[in-house]
């Protein structure tokens, strides 16, 4: 907009700078509202596959989609049980890790380029960055697939050890058993360039990073989650993750969208290199 | 209102309305919210893509020269599942933006807040703010 243009338009400018200072930001308040709790059907048991084990078949998330109804990212990043704060994956970094995050901020987050998370943005590896994925199991193979960046995990379900000939990944290699009725993932062989959760949640992890995962179908709608992560090069003490409560989605089949949005990036370093002009 | 009588009708920077936002991105790096900016014009493309979705729009300004204006706005799976369609907002639709300017001011982007039609529908960085989905 020319500057001639900008003073033209000073006096609607004024009436819409009172009018919109009144007015409540209407996605603000909806935000800010509570989650509505997912419709729960009655209990039905957990199906099973052919073998016997319990069938992790079906596209997984909080309850609905960020930003609309049932969407519960608080029960996607865990639920509080009393007592004091759980560690949480950052608070562990050894001094080294602690001073190289201090050094990185949003604009480095690897998924301005379409990069995936080690876990996931709500700690639910499944989900990635997003909030929805679907596992597609049988019982040789249990096929984890995430929306986001259309990323999949390919987990032989056989116990069997990991593969020496892959090179090291974003996801990383993984390998899965059974334990009752609790399906195992034991991950690890990750790149050491990008990050455990995105989004402005500073999060760097190494090559050694490991990630041992307890999936338990509880019933036929729920999926519990229990997850260790160690990384000895970048944390103090292994992490817990807080456990994960999904439900499933009325729908089958989750969206095949592409990752091609990188303005956000520039804009960032842009503004990252302006802010260090100022001062 | 007619793509021929369609123009800039704000372009507003306001100081002191910002806000935290509850946004699915760590926006506050990219986009001022302390600077909200009210744009008019006519869509060009919706992008549903990862990370965010993007709306692009042309304005028309009061000296009749057309600046392309983009907008970011929130994951494509949440606006689909929240009841947005791609047969929706197509090219030529007339709408205003509410949302908050770039910190770089090089560039006419923003973090679109709230987008609506001429007709009066009303869709938020996650989609429509009306149906069975929305919230």
């Amino acid at each position: 907009m020319t500057r001639a243009s900008m003073v033209t338009t000073i006096a609607a400018a004024a009436a819409l700078t009172a009018l919109l200072a009144l007015q409540p930001v209407r996605a603000q308040q909806r935000g800010a509202a509570p989650a509505a709790p997912a419709s729960a059907p009655a209990a039905e048991p957990a199906p099973r596959m052919a073998d016997g084990h319990p069938d992790l078949s079906g596209v997984w998330w909080t309850g609905g989609d960020v930003g609309g109804r049932g969407y519960n990212g608080g029960r996607g990043r865990g639920v509080r049980t009393g007592g004091p704060p759980a560690a949480t994956f950052t608070s562990l970094y050894n001094p080294t890790t602690a001073a190289a995050a201090k050094q990185l901020g949003d604009k480095d987050d690897p998924t301005l380029k379409c990069i995936p998370t080690a876990l996931g943005t709500l700690n639910v590896s499944l989900f990635d960055v997003g909030a929805v994925g679907q596992i597609v199991a049988t019982p040789k193979f249990v096929v984890m697939l995430t929306e986001t960046f259309h990323g999949f995990r390919i987990v032989a379900a056989d116990g069997r050890p990991h593969r020496e000939d892959v090179p090291p990944s974003y996801r990383g290699d993984s390998v899965g058993r059974w334990d009752g009725d609790v399906f195992v993932v034991d991950t690890k062989n990750f790149t050491d360039d990008t990050w455990m959760w995105a989004e402005g949640r500073v999060s760097p992890h190494s090559d050694q990073l490991r990630i041992v995962e307890r999936y338990r179908r509880v019933d036929k709608n729920t999926l519990e989650i229990d997850a260790t992560v160690t990384d000895p090069k970048v944390l103090t003490a292994p992490w817990t993750v807080p456990k994960q409560t999904l439900v499933l989605a009325p729908f089958d089949q989750i969206l095949p969208l592409v990752c091609s949005g990188l303005e956000t990036g520039p804009l960032m370093d842009a503004a990252a290199k302006q802010k260090a002009a100022e001062k | 209102m007619k793509r021929a009588g369609y123009a800039v009708l704000a372009f507003v920077l306001l100081f002191g309305v910002g806000a935290p936002l509850s946004a699915h991105h760590s926006f506050a790096a990219a986009y001022d919210t302390t600077k909200a900016i009210t744009v008019q014009g006519a869509i060009v493309q919706v992008r549903l893509t990862n990370p965010h979705s993007w709306f692009f729009l042309d304005v028309k300004e009061p000296d009749g020269k057309v600046t392309r204006w983009a907008f970011e706005a929130g994951t494509p799976s949440g606006m689909i599942r929240n009841g947005y369609k791609a047969s929706e907002l197509t090219a030529g639709t007339i709408v205003t933006i509410r949302g908050f300017r770039a910190r770089d001011l090089s560039q006419n982007m923003g973090m679109l807040q709230t987008l609506t039609t001429a007709d009066g529908k009303s869709y938020g960085m996650f989609g429509p703010q009306e149906g069975p989905a929305a919230r």
